[in-house]
């Protein structure tokens, strides 16, 4: 490593370190103001997920899904394209994968469940290509548009969920269960945690490979730092304002496939709401890099894990973390936090 | 003559519920002719529900309730853009932020001070004042459209003239829209671009706060997520208006009337609610990919 690259590594280290402690010092804050017992408060924030074998497996069990949707993000942004509509993707994606178990209750569970896996992937993917596509053939601004139609398609599977698929036998809104044979094999009871997070990490690993050491992973990155320059080095440049965003949505999908048959078992009004948006954080975090994704995802599952402790064992609720968590998206791309040895790159057009 | 009376109830709803959208998208209108995508529209809103209606239940006044929301919108507005700006954060991630950051405070402050997170109603709360004038409502059809909304309703019309003169008529309003599309001019001349860009931030904030002052004050309640990605629709909003004061009204009725019909349509027509609230998305999209298609082909003409 030459000493520029050093210089950029240490000063967003200490960038990242100073906005994970700003938004602690401010959680901290905001706990003495608000709780009658801020001590216990505390105590259970910040090591309440390390206490119980069952909350550690459960925040494990969280990352999971953030972690494909981190993947998504910092594939799509690696290559300069934006995806904002992880939110309806990762919905749409926990919609086919319900779907499609259910439709095939006589299958095993390998054959039915590859293909509910991979129609998931493929809703997604399909969503979010559109937007690309559409940005390929007419210039059509991806930002808004994969938003628009990701908005679009939450309402649509709201309308499935509490209309046709709804199951009339439960009291919630939802489909009916899926199959016994599609639930992914829980590995750490009582917790939530399945089998799927063995598949997440491999999945951080293969997206890094891909992107450092193949072809196409080459060119889209290429293109993420200069699509103009990569038009004249002769790379099919139109062609990677569609797959990134494939590939993007593809992971949405699989994230929210694997949010039902990993962890519900049916499709809830909302399973999947809070992954899309996350998904950006974590990326972010991860200077999209898709093996940081694996510890930015889990830090934002800590969070989480920690408020939820918090408010069982002490009088403060759950949506500290949202605090916590917004005030870590608020400075995560402050650049002023971060020195001024780091490429200036913008993320949004 | 149910049939004839339908339409009126449905047209008067549909202003009342397009009034938030407008204030909204009037506001995302400047900052996004300074050349900011502002998401943070939706948070800004329920920050303005949430306090606009606390203050005016704790005060007992509307007035105060009204303006001491608006700062605490403009408030949050500035943290947004002070970290936009000053630090250079991406404004579209601080965007996001500002929304999960008022989403967290609310539910936050309302567990803390009510010790719920559900609905929280305000028994003597003052009622926002409706105008209603006999002569007016006389006016066949438009009168009853039209008359009888509360005043902020008239305000959020006010808004959109106002707009349109600080917009094309002002040294201000010009010094917005170069910011956007041309901050090298604006710099020489010795203005600061950034300047400009908070102010717009600012005034979004100002209107967002009003925005969400007229939600939960018409309710005479704060229920939690009340804005419920109205912020959202009032930036698509500015998309389908096609960045103008007129053109963001006339999206505004359009998408106001899809959202009464969905509360209308209910059992009359076979469509589900869900459906019409998607249509502005989808509208939007179309619009947006149809306007890309006609300009790529343009430039294509011009070209040969």
């Amino acid at each position: 490593m030459d000493r520029k690259r050093i210089a950029g590594l240490l000063s967003s280290t200490t960038g990242l370190a100073l906005t994970v402690g700003i938004a602690f010092v401010i959680v901290i804050i905001l706990i003495f103001v608000l709780s009658k017992e801020p001590g216990r408060a505390i105590y259970y924030f910040f090591v309440g997920p390390f206490t119980k074998s069952y909350y550690f497996g459960n925040m494990l069990n969280q990352s999971i899904g953030l972690i494909f949707t981190g993947l998504g993000i910092a594939v799509a942004f690696r290559s300069s394209t934006f995806n904002l509509g992880g939110e309806g993707q990762a919905y749409a994606g926990a919609m086919a994968a319900t779907v499609i178990c259910l439709s095939l209750p006589s299958l095993t569970g390998i054959v039915g469940g590859t293909a509910a896996i991979l129609g998931a992937i493929a809703t997604g993917a399909f969503l979010a290509g559109l937007s690309g596509f559409f940005r390929m053939r007419w210039g059509t601004d991806q930002l808004i548009s994969s938003f628009l139609i990701s908005a679009a398609v939450i309402l649509i599977v709201n309308y499935l969920v509490t209309g046709p698929l709804d199951d009339p036998t439960n009291s919630m809104l939802t489909t009916a269960r899926i199959g016994q044979q599609y639930q992914f094999l829980r590995i750490f009871k009582p917790s939530k945690l399945d089998i799927s997070i063995v598949f997440a990490v491999a999945a951080a690993i293969a997206t890094y490979f891909f992107m450092q050491r193949s072809h196409w992973g080459y060119e889209m990155r290429m293109c993420g730092i200069n699509r103009e320059f990569s038009r004249y080095a002769g790379i099919n440049v139109a062609k990677y304002l569609m797959v990134p965003m494939a590939i993007s949505g593809g992971f949405h999908g699989l994230a929210g496939a694997v949010a039902v048959m990993g962890t519900h078992y049916r499709c809830l009004k909302g399973v999947t709401a809070g992954l899309g948006w996350n998904g950006i954080a974590v990326a972010l975090i991860a200077k999209n890099n898709p093996v940081a994704v694996i510890p930015a995802a889990l830090f934002f599952a800590y969070l989480d894990a920690g408020a939820r402790a918090a408010m069982l064992h002490a009088d403060v609720t759950f949506e500290l973390a949202k605090i916590a968590q917004a005030v870590i998206f608020f400075l995560v791309t402050a650049q002023a936090l971060y020195g001024f040895f780091t490429t200036r790159k913008r993320v949004a057009a | 003559m149910s049939n004839t009376s339908f339409p009126i109830p449905m047209l008067h709803s549909t202003i009342r519920i397009m009034a938030p959208f407008l204030l909204a998208a009037i506001g995302g209108l400047f900052t996004e002719l300074a050349g900011m995508l502002n998401i943070a529209l939706e948070g800004l809103m329920l920050i303005g529900a949430f306090f606009s209606v606390i203050f005016a239940a704790a005060t007992g006044s509307l007035f105060l309730g009204i303006a001491l929301g608006i700062v605490a919108s403009v408030l949050a507005a500035y943290i947004f853009g002070f970290i936009s700006l000053h630090l250079r954060a991406n404004i579209f991630i601080t965007g996001l932020a500002t929304n999960v950051f008022a989403e967290g405070l609310t539910m936050v402050l309302a567990f803390q001070i009510f010790g719920n997170k559900g609905v929280i109603r305000f028994a003597n709360l003052p009622r926002l004042p409706v105008l209603s004038n006999p002569s007016l409502q006389r006016i066949p059809v438009l009168g009853d459209i039209l008359v009888g909304h509360n005043i902020l309703v008239y305000v959020s019309w006010l808004m959109v003239v106002l707009a349109s003169i600080v917009i094309y008529k002002t040294a201000f309003g010009l010094r917005v829209r170069g910011t956007g599309s041309n901050p090298g001019a604006v710099e020489a001349t010795g203005l600061s671009p950034r300047r400009y860009r908070m102010y717009a931030i600012l005034i979004s904030g100002f209107t967002c706060g009003l925005a969400g002052a007229i939600l939960s004050l018409q309710l005479g309640a704060y229920v939690p997520g009340v804005t419920a990605g109205r912020g959202w629709i009032a930036l698509v909003a500015i998309y389908l208006g096609n960045k103008t004061p007129l053109g963001i009204l006339i999206a505004c009725i359009v998408f106001g009337f899809a959202e009464s019909l969905s509360n209308y349509a209910q059992g009359v027509i076979d469509v589900p609610a869900d459906f019409i609230l998607a249509f502005p998305y989808i509208i939007t999209v179309v619009a947006m990919i149809a306007y890309s298609m006609i300009r790529h082909y343009r430039l294509r003409g011009s070209e040969r």
